[in-house]
């Protein structure tokens, strides 16, 4: 059997045709998907313009200032007290404590009516005129 | 049906899925796998419009899309359906029936012939012998060189060669 032979008789076989219903489906799918990612792409690019549009003029400035609300973000959280002992301590102070608050309490009372009885004792001192003064001085 | 980005998808349907289809049908072995690569490639095409715009060969490159669409098909295919593969070289022939019964049997035992090729001389066969493709066009589309394409094509034609003698032989 010669090569050449064989090669013309295999290259004249007629292949099988494509289903003609293929056409229809087939661009039907292609040409849905198309039009959703077209959809998608003039919503994407709708918003990337007016983004563009906004920050465009000083795009220096508006990346700044998202660098320092990233970094008052930051500071914020590392800085929230969570912890579960200062909740303790704030919500029920022990009874040692609370005796020694009311003693406090009672020194600060104790003090600060002394200190209204000694104004009450002492008159208040009111300066005199100049030419009073020499007059006294004088008697 | 014009697609806005400028690619025509039924001019490109009309002139290549007829030889993209040949070829899937020789490489997958399947009809359904076939049309979903088909419709993969077409669907591609229809969202990048922009594939096709700098393309010197419309067909090689098509072809090289079909052809990575289903290396990637069968690779994903199990050894379960593999098995497949080859129960389905009785049943799916490549070639338009025939009423004669001697042709009959030679399209037979072709399609046996070439489902027992390796994937890529079958590539190569298919696309000199029906396609009707160079080596050089071949192994644009393959992206392989020229040399590769040719001898691939030399041992796929030695291998159906000796496997088709016989029946050859007897219907001369």
């Amino acid at each position: 059997m010669n090569t050449d032979d064989l090669e013309q008789k295999l290259s004249r076989l007629s292949l099988r045709h494509i289903p003609a219903k293929w056409r229809g489906e087939i661009l039907d799918a292609a040409i849905s998907r198309h039009a959703s990612c077209v959809t998608r792409h003039s919503f994407l690019s709708t918003l990337n313009h007016q983004l563009s549009t906004l920050l465009w003029p000083h795009p220096k400035a508006w990346a700044g200032l998202a660098a320092v609300w990233m970094l008052i973000f930051c500071l914020d959280f590392s800085m929230r007290d969570t912890t579960p002992i200062a909740a303790e301590k704030a919500a029920s102070p022990s009874p040692e404590v609370m005796v020694e608050l009311k003693q406090q309490q009672r020194m600060l009372a104790e003090l600060i009516g002394s200190s209204q009885a000694r104004d009450a004792e002492s008159p208040r001192f009111f300066p005199l005129p100049r030419s009073e003064r020499v007059e006294i001085l004088m008697t | 049906m014009r697609m806005p980005a400028g690619l025509d998808i039924e001019r490109v349907y009309d002139e290549h899925a007829q030889p993209l289809f040949a070829f899937l049908l020789n490489f997958t072995r399947d009809e359904a796998d076939t049309r979903d690569l088909l419709q993969d490639i077409f669907v591609k095409l229809a969202r990048e419009a922009k594939l096709l715009a700098d393309v010197r060969d419309e067909r090689a490159f098509l072809i090289r899309l079909a052809h990575n669409a289903a290396i990637d098909l069968i690779r994903r295919r199990g050894a379960r359906e593999r098995t497949k593969e080859n129960f389905a070289v009785e049943t799916i022939s490549i070639f338009a029936r025939t009423n004669d019964p001697d042709e009959k049997v030679f399209h037979e035992e072709l399609a046996f012939a070439l489902g027992d090729l390796p994937e890529e001389q079958r590539a190569v066969v298919h696309l000199k012998l029906w396609e009707e493709l160079t080596f050089e066009e071949i192994a644009v589309a393959l992206d392989i060189s020229p040399n590769t394409a040719a001898s691939r094509y030399r041992y796929g034609l030695d291998k159906l060669r000796d496997r088709l003698r016989p029946i050859y032989e007897e219907m001369k």
